[in-house]
C-alpha cells in the first residue's frame, strides 16, 4: 500500500467538504478519483499534500503518517503533483521549469553555488540531464528552451506532470490533467500516464474526463458531496446505481417510486 | 600627465555610484524572491551605524567593522525577515517601511551612542586608511605623479571598484544556480515552489537576510566614504530611492538593477540643473515605468536577446534562470 486515507474529514467552517473518506492506493496501479464539481476532490489532494491539514483522520504514506509536515516536505517523501488549474513557473523556460521541480532531490548550499565547487558542477550536469530525460519522456525535448507561458495548452498540461516527475515522486497527483484538451492531446496524455506507470511510479488521478479514466484506471473512487460513494473497477462503476444517480441525477418516477 | 586627467570629484561621484550599485543588488535579491522591502534604508543606517561606532568607541579596524556590520545586519535581516514571511507584497512593504523608521527614530533617540540628530563624524574615512596604509608600505602618490587628493581618491574608487564586482559575481552565480532557481520560482508562484518541494521559509529568510546583509555593507561603507551619517541619511526617501533602481533598471535581472543604480545615480551630475527636481522625476519615472515598462528597462528577454548578439564562450555550458543554452 503506497497511500492510505483513513477516516479523513475536512469541513472549511460550516461547509463539510469532506466526510470520513477512507481509501488506498496501492503500489504501481491507476487510480482515478471522480465526481461531480466540488465533490471534495480537489480539496483531498490538497490534504495529500499537506496544503492544509484534515480536521480528523489520518493519511500515511508507505505506512508512515503524514502529519505536521509542510508542502516541501511531503514533495521530499516522494509525492508530488499537479494542479487543476495550470501553474508553471511562467517566465521561465521549459527546462528550468523541470530542473525547479528536481530542486528537492539536490544538495548544494549558497557557498557551494557561488564557488561551483566540482560536486555542484556535477550535481548540476546531472539536474541537466535528468531533465532532458523526463521532457524526452513527456515529449517536450523540441521545446526545452521556449519560456514556458509561450507553450500550447496541452503542452503546458504535460509540462505540469514533467514537473513534477523531476522531483522523482513514488506517487504522482494528477489534478484534472486532460481538462480543456482535445482528442489528439487526451490520446498523447493516456499514452503518457501509461508510461509514467511503467515508470514504478504509482498514479491518482482526478478527473472529469470518464472515456479516458475508463480507459487508463486499474481501479475508480467516487465522491460525492464529501462521501465515497463508491470503489471498484471502471466496469462495475459504470453499472453503479449510485454513481449514475450522482452523475445525472434522479428520475422522477424513481424517485416517487 | 596622468595627474592632469584624474577629477578627484568624479571619482568621488563614481565611487559613490558603486555604492548605489550594491544597494541595488541588495534590493535586486529580495525583490527576487517576490517580497517588497522598503527597510533597506533602516539595513542601511544599522551597518553604517555599527561600523561607525565600532571604530570610533572602540578603535576597530576600519575592514573589521566593516564585517561586523554586515554580519549584524544579517542576523538583523533575518530577524526580521521570520515574521515578514506571514507578509505578502504590499502589507510588507509597509511593515519594513514601519521598521526603517523605527530604526531611525531609535538612532535620533539613542543619544549616548548615536549622539542624536547631530550624527557621527570623525568616522575613519576609506581613503584615509588606504592612504595610510599605502605610505607604511612605502607607495607614495608622487611615485604615480598624482597629488595626495587625487591618489585617494582613485585608491578608494578601485578598491569599490573590486569590492563591487565581487558582489555582483557572487550574486550572478547564486543566480545561476539551484538557489537561484528557487528564488526565481518562489517570485513567481509560491505555493506551486512550495508543492514542488522548494522549502519557501527558508529561501525567503535567505533572500531577505542577504538583501539586508549587503545593504549593512553598503551603509558601513558609505559611513567610512563619507566620514559622517546621521539618521536623516537614511530616511523614508533613500528607501525609495533603493527601490527605484531596480524597478527602474529593473527587477528581472540583476544587470537591470545595476543599470538602474548607475542611471538614477549618474543622471543629476550630468543635469546640474534638475537636482532640485529630482525627486520629482522620480516619482513621475514610477508612474511611467509601471504604466508603460512594469518590468524595467532592462528584462530577462532583453538580456536574451542581448546574448544570442554575444559570440559564444568556449564551449562552457551555462544553465541556471534566465540564462539559454542553444541546443
Amino acid at each position: 500500500m503506497v497511500l492510505e486515507i483513513k477516516k479523513i474529514s475536512k469541513n472549511f467552517g460550516g461547509i463539510q467538504a469532506l466526510t470520513d473518506v477512507s481509501f488506498s492506493v496501492e503500489e504501481g496501479e491507476i487510480l482515478g478519483l471522480i465526481g461531480p464539481n466540488g465533490a471534495g476532490k480537489t480539496t483531498m489532494f490538497n490534504m495529500i499534500t499537506a496544503m492544509y491539514p484534515p480536521s480528523s483522520g489520518v493519511i500515511s504514506f508507505v505506512g508512515n503518517p503524514l502529519s505536521n509536515l509542510k508542502p516541501h516536505q511531503i514533495t521530499e517523501k516522494g509525492i508530488c503533483r499537479t494542479f487543476q488549474n495550470i501553474r508553471l513557473f511562467s517566465d521561465l523556460t521549459v527546462r528550468e521549469n523541470v530542473m525547479v521541480g528536481n530542486h528537492c532531490r539536490l544538495k548544494t548550499n549558497v557557498m557551494q553555488s557561488v564557488l561551483r565547487t566540482k560536486a555542484q558542477k556535477a550535481e548540476e550536469a546531472r539536474v541537466l540531464a535528468t531533465s532532458d530525460e523526463i521532457l524526452e519522456v513527456v515529449g517536450l525535448a523540441n521545446d526545452k528552451e521556449t519560456i514556458a507561458k509561450n507553450l500550447s495548452y496541452g503542452a503546458q498540461r504535460r509540462l505540469e506532470i514533467a514537473r513534477a516527475l523531476a522531483s522523482r515522486p513514488k506517487l504522482i497527483l494528477l489534478d484534472e490533467p486532460a481538462a480543456g484538451m482535445n482528442e489528439k492531446e487526451t490520446n498523447d496524455l493516456f499514452n503518457l500516464i501509461k508510461k509514467i506507470q511503467t515508470l514504478n511510479i504509482t498514479v491518482l488521478l482526478i478527473e472529469h474526463d470518464m472515456p479516458l479514466v475508463m480507459r487508463v484506471c486499474s481501479r475508480i473512487i467516487v465522491l460525492n458531496f464529501g462521501k465515497k460513494i463508491a470503489e471498484g473497477t471502471p466496469s462495475s462503476i459504470q453499472n453503479n446505481k449510485e454513481v449514475i444517480e450522482a452523475y445525472l441525477g434522479v428520475e422522477e418516477e424513481d424517485e416517487l417510486a | 600627465m596622468l595627474g592632469e586627467l584624474i577629477n578627484p570629484y568624479y571619482l568621488q561621484v563614481s565611487s559613490f555610484i558603486l555604492i548605489n550599485i550594491i544597494l541595488a543588488v541588495s534590493i535586486y535579491i529580495t525583490l527576487g524572491t517576490g517580497q517588497l522591502s522598503l527597510g533597506h534604508a533602516g539595513f542601511m543606517s544599522i551597518g553604517a551605524y555599527t561600523t561607525a561606532i565600532l571604530t570610533l568607541n572602540y578603535n576597530m579596524p576600519l575592514v573589521l567593522g566593516v564585517i561586523i556590520a554586515a554580519i549584524v545586519t544579517g542576523i538583523v535581516g533575518t530577524l526580521i525577515g521570520i515574521p515578514a514571511l506571514r507578509l505578502q507584497g504590499v502589507y510588507l512593504a509597509i511593515a519594513t517601511l514601519g521598521f526603517g523608521e523605527v530604526v531611525r527614530v531609535l538612532f535620533i533617540n539613542w543619544d549616548g551612542l548615536t549622539n542624536g540628530a547631530i550624527g557621527l563624524s570623525g568616522i575613519p574615512h576609506l581613503g584615509r586608511e588606504i592612504f595610510n596604509l599605502s605610505k607604511s608600505m612605502g607607495i607614495e602618490p608622487d611615485m604615480f605623479g598624482l597629488k595626495n587628493n587625487q591618489f585617494i581618491s582613485l585608491a578608494v574608487f578601485f578598491v569599490l571598484l573590486i569590492i563591487t564586482i565581487s558582489v555582483i559575481w557572487f550574486f550572478v552565480r547564486q543566480n545561476n544556480s539551484r538557489i537561484g532557481r528557487a528564488f526565481s520560482a518562489i517570485k513567481m508562484d509560491e505555493e506551486a515552489s512550495e508543492a514542488m518541494g522548494i522549502n519557501i521559509t527558508y529561501y525567503k529568510v535567505l533572500a531577505f537576510g542577504q538583501g539586508a546583509m549587503l545593504a549593512g555593507f553598503a551603509g558601513a561603507l558609505y559611513a567610512h566614504l563619507m566620514a559622517y551619517i546621521s539618521p536623516s541619511d537614511f530616511d523614508y526617501h533613500r528607501a525609495v530611492e533603493i527601490l527605484i533602481f531596480s524597478i527602474f533598471g529593473g527587477s528581472e535581472v540583476i544587470w537591470g538593477s545595476i543599470f538602474g543604480a548607475v542611471f538614477l545615480s549618474a543622471m543629476p551630475e550630468f543635469l546640474r540643473f534638475i537636482n532640485e527636481y529630482r525627486f520629482m522625476i522620480y516619482g513621475a519615472l514610477l508612474v511611467l515605468m509601471m504604466a508603460f515598462r512594469p518590468q524595467g528597462i532592462i528584462d530577462v528577454n532583453m538580456m536574451n536577446r542581448f546574448k544570442r548578439l554575444m559570440p559564444k564562450k568556449r564551449g562552457e555550458k551555462k544553465h541556471g534562470t534566465g540564462n539559454k543554452e542553444d541546443q
